[in-house]
């Protein structure tokens, strides 16, 4: 059978793949499977559903080249504020050893790349295996191929690792890069971590990040995962976030999106164990031309799981958002909980946010709700405050800052919540002061 | 110090304020009186800004400037205060700031420091008394989940702790039992002063009973048809409205 009909888009990855692979480490057969999928699946096209709200014309249009190992070693980066005990940083895809901080982790807690992945090692085998299915995984697939230096995060059974642990993946630099991030996170029974997933670097050149998270929580396990998606506003940035929850299990996502020119998150979650539970809040703010898609999937697949998802977005000036979050309580997952809520605000004439919440439900004893709304600040809640002497701006700004707290207090790290308070407050006196 | 002329205004296509003329001194006490639709709550608006209300023909002088040339937070730092009939609720917004924030809004405009943490706590401390509020109040959301008494309440209390020039209250008697209508009525009572107007817009008598005007106006159709002293509020009281439509149509 003859190769399908490539694109010129896609050519340019090949390329990319073809120079990349003698340096790949890992399967060579698994590689260029998971190369052949992304090419046969290709750009998503403007009547594929899952896209139904964002084009990708722009981003196939950039020419990228990853970024060749040394040059990514040698780069001079800006590196953010500690927002962990310890620290792991990739930049442009590479992992900087340089500028780790992992010399106090607890025992039974490993942070490695798995540069050379061990034989006998099954957790090896995620790093070269994409989750199928969803608009993403020809994006998975890629990142597949040619992610160079995967992170696996290991956890041992029973142990609870306080420290929060700050992956800090940076795309950086005056070359073009395309980048592959596959972060893997192993929890095993009754063990607990916190870790921040930090996306961020410099607009000196437009980059292409495709980032993989996989996520396993053994039975009774609890992950925090903070997601910072901070990326600078030339980066198009996207991500397949898939978790599965085991038993008793619980993780808490807390996600903020503040940066890049395009993102895309399609964040699955399978509550795979009896009360497996997922509670997931998250904040998004696209000003400027930004154009942030977020895609929240979760599965109930067992008996007295609970979910919640809880996201608010901003919108303002050209910027737009989209929202998908579903709930898919299986059969068999009876007692189950699910909750979903998307709240939108738009700041300026011109901002655009499209939410569709969805719920699927094939079992009959279970809760669950849904709702979703996209309106500007009340004008009544306006003229009390002005009436009480408030500045327009000033007005505005509580209305804003009351309407994203919700979330932000969800967010149980200090210093990341004080980032992202303060982040957002620059932002809306920007916004404010732009405004005729 | 408040000099209305010739006052017409409307609401989209509906003229509601019809040459409406006002005269108030400091020092005095107006009440406005007039069945429900006789234009009590936009005239209210119209003094505090509120938008979607036109101003299409007349005058209001407050303290010698055209009080309508000012948007609504400038007339609150000049003095101006509307306690609204309904008080809005805005969940996230911490009653502590808005009264903080309120406050040093005022006092920036009259040339007074701002007050820092622990000023404003004492001060906003003996002004919750007065208004007989739990200081819990203060970390609540604006009226979030206020029983209408509690809201009511809570514009006083914004009141007293502001001390305006002129405060309008907007059918301020509504919705309250006799309790609240009571803790109320003194805190207005409280603030009365030889350099200070309050006009009290209401559609019911009862609260008379409790703040004194020194003139009571009855507003019907948009125009103030006719004006006279707290007794002519007891007469409306017996009497109702109609007598004085049917003595104005026959002037």
């Amino acid at each position: 059978m003859s190769e399908p009909a490539r694109t010129p888009v896609t050519a340019q990855y090949r390329e990319a793949f073809e120079a990349l692979r003698p340096s790949l480490r890992g399967s060579a057969a698994r590689r260029s499977a998971a190369f052949a999928r992304f090419a046969e699946l290709g750009f998503p096209g403007s009547r594929e559903e899952a896209w139904k709200y964002t084009s990708l014309r722009r981003l196939e249009n950039r020419r990228f080249a990853p970024a060749a190992r040394q040059a990514a070693l040698d780069l001079a980066v800006a590196l953010p504020a500690a927002l962990g005990a310890y620290r792991v940083v990739l930049v442009n895809g590479h992992a900087r050893d340089d500028l780790a901080n992992l010399t106090a982790l607890p025992q039974g807690v490993q942070v490695r790349t798995l540069a050379e992945p061990r034989a006998d090692d099954a957790v090896a085998a995620a790093v070269s295996r994409w989750p199928t299915g969803g608009g993403t995984e020809r994006f998975a697939a890629l990142n597949a191929a040619m992610s160079t230096d995967p992170l696996l995060i290991e956890i041992d059974a029973g142990v609870r690792c306080e420290g929060t642990l700050h992956v800090v993946v940076i795309a950086a630099g005056a070359a073009a890069t395309m980048s592959y991030p596959r972060i893997v996170v192993r929890l095993g029974a009754g063990s607990l971590a916190r870790i921040v997933l930090h996306y961020t670097g410099d607009d000196a050149a437009e980059h292409f990040v495709a980032a993989v998270v996989d996520v396993d929580l053994a039975d009774g396990a609890e992950l925090h995962a903070y997601r910072l998606q901070a990326a600078s506003s030339r980066t198009f940035h996207i991500e397949r976030f898939d978790a599965s929850v085991g038993a008793g299990a619980r993780l808490a996502v807390r996600d903020s999106q503040l940066g890049a020119a395009l993102a895309r998150l399609d964040l699955n979650v399978a509550l795979a164990g009896r009360a497996a539970e997922a509670d997931i809040t998250g904040l998004f703010v696209a000003d400027g031309a930004r154009h942030l898609d977020t895609h929240v999937h979760v599965a109930h697949r067992a008996i007295e799981t609970r979910s919640l998802q809880d996201y608010r977005g901003v919108a303002a000036n050209r910027g737009r958002a989209v929202f998908n979050g579903k709930s898919v309580v299986h059969e068999g997952a009876q007692k189950s909980n699910a909750r979903q809520s998307s709240r939108n605000l738009l700041l300026t004439p011109g901002a655009e946010i499209d939410t569709k919440p969805e719920l699927e439900i094939y079992a009959d004893d279970v809760q669950c709700s849904h709702g979703a709304t996209t309106g500007q600040l009340d004008p009544a809640a306006m003229f009390y405050l002005r009436s009480r002497g408030l500045s327009e701006s000033e007005a505005r700004s509580a209305l804003t800052r009351a309407f994203t707290g919700a979330v932000l207090s969800r967010i149980d790290l200090a210093p990341l919540a004080s980032l992202v308070h303060d982040e957002l407050d620059g932002r809306l006196v920007r916004l404010l002061e732009q405004r005729p | 110090m408040l000099s209305i002329r010739d006052l017409h205004a409307r609401i989209g296509a509906r003229k509601i304020l019809k040459g409406l003329n006002l005269e108030v001194r400091a020092g005095e006490v107006h009440a406005i009186m007039g069945p429900n639709g006789s234009g009590k709550s936009t005239l209210a608006s119209v003094l505090a800004g509120r938008e979607g209300v036109d101003v299409t023909q007349g005058t209001v002088t407050y303290q010698g400037h055209d009080l309508l040339a000012l948007p609504p937070e400038e007339r609150a730092r000049e003095g101006v205060f509307l306690a609204f009939q309904y008080p809005v609720e805005i969940p996230g917004v911490n009653n502590a700031y808005l009264l903080k924030a309120a406050l040093n809004a005022v006092r920036k405009q009259r040339g007074e420091a701002e007050l820092d943490a622990f000023e404003f706590l004492a001060l906003v401390r003996d002004r919750m008394q007065l208004m007989q509020m739990d200081e819990s109040f203060l970390s609540r959301g604006v009226n979030e989940g206020f029983s209408g008494g509690e809201k009511k309440r809570n514009e006083i209390l914004q009141m007293a702790l502001l001390e305006p020039k002129l405060a309008v209250l907007d059918e301020t008697d509504s919705g309250l039992d006799i309790d609240a209508l009571r803790i109320v009525s003194s805190g207005v009572n409280s603030l009365r002063s030889a350099d200070r107007a309050i006009v009290l817009v209401t559609h019911y008598q009862r609260l008379l009973d409790y703040i004194e005007p020194d003139f009571v106006h009855v507003l019907s159709d948009g125009r103030i048809l006719k004006s006279g002293d707290k007794s002519l509020a007891r007469e409306l009281e017996r009497r109702g409205y109609d007598w004085v439509k049917q003595e104005a149509s026959a002037a």
